[in-house]
């Protein structure tokens, strides 16, 4: 994802946490697109109390054109529209627009959850949800969105008590390393820069495999489970490898 | 049996040989004529009348009657070789002669038609057996026409035959016609059409076309009774068939009042949870600040969860009942399926121990992860609901043999009387009361829909404390290519 979009304030911070802070000072603003009135009139009274600047659309279309007249931070998008499909609003919007999309439906099949991401969104999360959760993946969008505007690739990943240096392909682990495969360490590399980000089995396959072995789910159960015992404390309750069933993988970063 | 009309040529010969048999007796006779006196010749003459009728029936018989009665008296009375009678005995004897042999051949002629009518009946007998037989067998409208349609054909020797069934109410109409290859219509009248005839009124007709004028009466009353055998299984059919959709639709309004009583409990149940907490913390009964707050959100989020499940549950059944939960094959790592329903039940299992014990050579399994992972859901949350807390669930999974593998989720809860252990995979089948566990009486069923939806097996067993849950998973399916050298690291 590439943003062209010029934003001064968050090049001159590259670190994280004072980026976030900025940002929710700023009142980031949320556009909702959902034709549920309740949902909305929740979410506009938790978004506004939590000190978001929430703006809200019911169809499709409006939407869009919301989008862009006042372009938001972060998009929350239902997939059951009136006029519509879900889908299509995130295709649409991802014609010009790399802002974080996250999308909050009832639909709780693997399949629409697949191809949401594949149409471009960064997270998924279905109805119900708790309010909590929500808030912390859209700190989470937010916070991948300021580090890909940042372009503040950092050569070193420290999350879990690990330490994954790319550049020189080591893992430390409280400064001693553990030794991983070439297919392993490219793995972890990837699933962590997109910490806490879901990501589809075929996005990890095309990546670290190749795009010709997209189909190739095994390849990726057998190398998640190598690296789990070698990194886990059990592997069998993973604690940050974590699995999102019929969809992907998910590094989970601690806080 | 087709009855030929006789030719008269045929007929002829009978005649002839009848009496070229009184020539013959009187050759025979005349051989002796030194040695036998006339009352011999009469017993004698007896013969050809007696086999004539026998052979060919009462005409011949009485041919050969008068014919033996002229011999009789030309060769055999004085004077001889005339038709001429001197003594008034011979006359008598001659009249006596006559009276017996065409009495006798009357009376044979008729046992022999008698025995013959007894014959053809008995044939016609066996033919309608036949025919109800075939009947009975025959279930749809289309083969109980075709059935009546051949018995028509072979009985009556026609050119062809055709079953005409009307449709009625939503029975639609069907049409046989014998032989089939003579598809076109045919360009005369047919020769004869017989009623279908039921309690509702007119079905059908048959109808046959003939190479002659008019079926023998006989034939006729065999026509009536096909058709009267087919209008009667028409019935039946209908009448089947309208009871078996009754009895559907009885099951699924069974079926439809389990649900609604199950899921009208288990709806309103939490429903009113939400309801009474909710009220009672707008209604500034409870203090802001208290612990009963507390509890009061925590049952709010707690029975709307319960309430997602359920219509997950409710979701899921009703696509296992439309048949489209088919499974999205992949080669899947058990370890990590267990884990991940692990992972969604903490909450669950917070006064429990788990134990999971899956050896680590275990290969991986040609499962759709989703749904194997919500079977492993249910039955370990299944296992936490029954069993007392503190007590250990586990889960063990082995290599059974090369083809499968065989699974297995341990508690300790109540053992299950033996009679109920299939059933506790039906649907809404409780082995508690309703009220006393929360549930919609579908999770195992969801279990077995999906076990079975990959081929494998599931069953309860009782152990000695507690209870076990079995399946077994195929290793090799049919449209899954099996599994290749992964690719990675040298």
């Amino acid at each position: 994802m590439k943003d062209d979009r010029p934003l001064a304030v968050h090049l001159h911070f590259p670190c994280h946490s004072s980026l976030i802070i900025l940002t929710m000072t700023q009142s980031t603003h949320v556009l909702v697109i959902d034709d549920e009135p309740q949902i909305l009139r929740a979410l506009k009274t938790i978004l506004t109390e939590r000190h978001f600047q929430v703006t809200t659309a019911s169809r499709g279309e409006e939407g869009l054109t919301l989008a862009a007249a006042h372009p938001p931070d972060v998009i929350i998008l239902d997939l059951s529209l009136p006029d519509m499909d879900g889908f299509e609003v995130c295709a649409r919007l991802r014609e010009w627009i790399s802002v974080p999309i996250i999308v909050l439906s009832v639909r709780d099949h693997e399949r629409d959850k697949v191809m949401a991401l594949d149409k471009g969104a960064d997270d998924y999360l279905t109805k119900p949800f708790g309010i909590e959760e929500l808030l912390a993946r859209i700190r989470v969008a937010l916070r991948h969105a300021a580090q890909v505007q940042a372009q503040s690739k950092s050569t070193i990943i420290q999350a879990n008590g690990l330490e994954i240096n790319l550049a020189e392909h080591t893992v430390k682990r409280s400064g001693e390393e553990i030794k991983l495969t070439v297919t392993e360490f490219k793995l972890l590399a990837y699933l962590a820069a997109h910490a806490d980000r879901v990501l589809t089995h075929q996005a990890i396959l095309s990546h670290v495999w190749d795009p010709a072995d997209a189909d190739h789910v095994e390849y990726l159960r057998v190398y998640m489970r190598q690296l789990r015992k070698k990194l886990e404390t059990d592997p069998d309750q993973p604690q940050f490898l974590i699995t999102e069933p019929g969809v992907g993988y998910r590094f989970l970063a601690d806080e | 049996m087709r009855r030929w009309p006789r030719s008269p040529l045929f007929n002829l010969i009978e005649y002839l040989l009848a009496l070229l048999l009184v020539g013959l007796t009187t050759g025979v006779l005349h051989l002796f004529g030194g040695v036998l006196d006339a009352q011999i010749a009469t017993v004698g003459y007896l013969l050809p009348v007696v086999a004539s009728t026998l052979l060919w029936g009462l005409g011949p018989g009485i041919v050969s009657a008068l014919a033996a009665f002229f011999a009789f008296n030309y060769y055999f009375i004085e004077p001889r070789f005339t038709l001429a009678v001197q003594r008034p005995q011979d006359l008598l004897v001659l009249a006596a002669f006559l009276a017996i042999a065409v009495l006798l051949s009357q009376l044979l002629g008729r046992t022999r038609a008698a025995l013959s009518a007894a014959q053809q009946r008995e044939h016609e007998a066996l033919r309608l057996y036949d025919f109800s037989t075939a009947l009975a067998r025959q279930q749809t409208q289309q083969a109980i026409a075709q059935t009546v349609a051949q018995a028509a054909l072979e009985s009556f020797h026609a050119d062809r035959v055709e079953v005409l069934v009307e449709a009625s109410g939503d029975f639609p109409s069907t049409s046989v016609s014998l032989p089939p290859d003579r598809s076109s219509a045919p360009d005369r009248l047919p020769t004869m059409i017989a009623p279908l005839l039921t309690a509702r009124g007119l079905q059908g007709e048959i109808r046959v076309w003939l190479d002659r004028e008019t079926l023998t009466p006989a034939e006729d009353r065999l026509l009536k009774t096909f058709a009267t055998q087919g209008a009667l299984a028409l019935e039946r059919s209908q009448l089947a068939r309208s009871a078996a959709r009754a009895q559907v639709a009885e099951e699924s309004d069974q079926l439809k009042t389990a649900l609604l009583s199950s899921v009208s409990h288990e709806l309103r149940t939490p429903l009113a949870a939400i309801k009474a907490a909710v009220t009672g913390l707008r209604s500034g009964a409870v203090d802001r600040q208290s612990f009963a707050r507390d509890e009061m959100l925590a049952t709010i989020e707690e029975e709307t969860d319960q309430l997602n499940t359920l219509v997950g549950n409710l979701l899921d059944m009703s696509r296992i009942e439309a048949g489209v939960l088919k499974p999205q094959r992949a080669w899947n790592d058990l370890t990590e399926i267990v884990g991940a329903a692990v992972a969604r039940l903490k909450q669950a299992a917070r006064h429990h121990r788990l134990e999971i014990v899956i050896p680590d050579d275990l290969p991986l399994i040609p499962v759709d992860f989703v749904q194997i992972q919500q079977v492993f859901i249910n039955l370990i949350g299944n296992s936490l609901k029954y069993s007392p807390e503190g007590t250990t669930a586990r889960v063990e999974a082995k290599r059974r043999d090369p083809s499968a593998i065989a699974v297995r989720v341990i508690n300790h809860g109540p053992s299950i009387p033996e009679e109920h252990l299939d059933r506790i995979f039906d649907k809404f089948y409780r082995v508690t009361a309703a009220d006393r566990v929360t549930g919609t009486g579908l999770g195992l069923s969801i279990c077995k829909g999906i076990i079975e939806a990959h081929g494998g097996r599931i069953w309860a067993e009782n152990l000695a404390d507690g209870l076990a849950f079995n399946f077994t998973l195929p290793l090799h399916v049919k449209d899954m290519p099996p599994l290749k050298n992964v690719k990675g690291d040298e």
